[in-house]
């Protein structure tokens, strides 16, 4: 359901430790976010390439998560480059440069969410929430709930092609009508889904709480030096350039 | 309606996490009481999270051409209860940001003030306000989750507006133009939504699966 997912369980960086790779990506956004534009510019091209030539992930899914906030980006910079008075639309004054620093952060922050996303498991991340202190209901809670995601997006799926190859698509009308039809099919199923996946649970003496090996590795404290320095040397790059 | 990360300024990403924080810390301790006095509403909850989320994959036709997603926000806060839907509309945001690239890490905040607290609470208010003054069903789950949808919208565009002031107009001019253009897509999306609702809750009502589950979530939760 999710090609991200998928990337991110088989890219080559999935077995480098979390901290280190969640240091990298949480550390640049940071500093795209805080500092000049400049160095948003450095850090948007060391996350690419970390992330394409790194990891390896697919260029071509890469490019394709990227496209879909550009557009929302672009209302954005249109928004702040326009300016609205007596005399009509016109440019607002310094809007360009606002504009500009708008898309450097934004295209910086969203390579790091890139990378993040793309090289480690969502499952990952929330178990490492729950270690940092994320109470463990939460966390349980979340992991069910990613579990669930893939069986229900699964029965979404099925339903949506049922109902294309039954013209339910045909016009926009009868999409919103297919569209209810599947969510109103769904939440039972999911709710009776949950119920099944209990018995089976509490037959096995389930108290609430999910134990499974993981075979991660601990982060070492030269990958996170090497890391710390990278973006400390990108910062100070900015700050000078 | 998410905001990409990276959109918003250091300073207005930590406010929004600040201002969002209270709700979601309450909602989780609700949470986890309803799931210490019955541990198996853990898997209709997780159930239920998931659903709002693949509900949120699923395309839609708006007018103006594009497709777009219903949230479940409307549906969600009716069912639910606005509390519940803090932390399940978190985890599900965060899971959007993380599987779909939708939303945000450092937006999670603001797009959990509008998404997941001020829609819900909307939709929640709408709801009982309409049934209690006697309207029909089908116009209060309508109404809850159109108006829902639109006061999600205009706190996005709220937020927006606070981080880029106009030049001359300040936040007023500013909050203006973003309004006036997400407007375009969100007006006849949250039609759409009011409308779809309308047609799950019939539909669910038509065949009540298992109506005491749903309500001893709902009610335990409230």
């Amino acid at each position: 359901m999710s090609p991200i997912d998928r990337e991110a369980h088989l890219n080559r960086w999935r077995s480098k430790p979390l901290a280190e790779k969640a240091l990298l990506a949480l550390g640049m956004l940071v500093i795209a976010l805080a500092l000049k534009p400049a160095v948003a510019v450095l850090v948007a091209s060391a996350m690419t390439a970390v992330t394409l030539v790194g990891a390896r992930v697919s260029p071509r899914l890469w490019l394709g998560c990227m496209t879909a906030p550009l557009g929302f980006l672009a209302v954005g910079v249109v928004t702040l480059a326009l300016r609205i008075d007596a005399q009509g639309i016109g440019l607002a004054p310094g809007g360009f440069v606002e504009a500009g620093a708008l898309v450097a952060r934004s295209i910086a922050g969203l390579t790091c969410m890139l990378f993040l996303a793309l090289t480690t498991p969502a499952s990952d991340l929330v178990g490492g929430l729950g270690r940092l202190g994320l109470p463990s209901e939460i966390v349980d809670l979340a992991l069910l709930m990613y579990r669930f995601l893939f069986i229900l997006g699964d029965s979404a799926a099925a339903m949506n092609a049922a109902q294309a190859a039954r013209l339910g698509h045909a016009t926009a009308r009868q999409r919103v009508t297919s569209a209810g039809l599947i969510a109103a099919n769904l939440l039972p199923r999911a709710i009776d889904r949950a119920r099944r996946m209990e018995i089976a649970l509490a037959s096995r003496g389930w108290r609430g709480e999910m134990r499974v090996l993981a075979d991660r590795s601990a982060a070492t404290a030269s990958g996170l030096a090497v890391i710390s320095a990278a973006i400390a040397s990108i910062a100070l790059t900015g700050f000078f350039v | 309606m998410h905001i990409m990360e990276g959109f918003l300024p250091v300073s207005h990403a930590v406010g929004w996490f600040v201002a969002s924080a209270p709700f979601v810390v309450a909602g989780g301790l609700s949470l986890r009481k309803i799931i210490r006095e019955r541990p198996e509403a853990r898997l209709n909850l997780a159930a239920c999270g998931a659903f709002a989320f693949v509900l949120s994959a699923l395309k839609m036709p708006s007018v103006t051409g594009s497709c777009s997603h219903p949230t479940g926000v409307g549906l969600g806060a009716v069912i639910f209860g606005p509390a519940v839907m803090a932390v399940l509309g978190t985890i599900v945001l965060l899971f959007q940001a993380l599987l779909l690239a939708h939303g945000g890490l450092t937006t999670l905040g603001a797009n959990v003030f509008s998404m997941a607290v001020v829609g819900p609470w909307v939709s929640y208010g709408i709801w009982k306000g309409l049934r209690s003054s006697g309207a029909s069903i089908a116009v209060a789950v309508f109404a809850a989750a159109a108006v829902g949808d639109l006061a999600t919208y205009v706190t996005t565009a709220v937020q927006l507006s606070l981080a880029y002031p106009d030049a001359e107009s300040g936040i007023v001019g500013s909050f203006i133009k973003f309004a006036g253009i997400y407007a375009v897509t969100q007006v006849p999306l949250a039609i759409a939504e009011g409308l779809l609702t309308v047609v799950v809750m019939n539909a669910l009502s038509g065949r009540a699966g298992q109506p005491d589950e749903i309500a001893v979530l709902a009610g335990e939760a409230r």
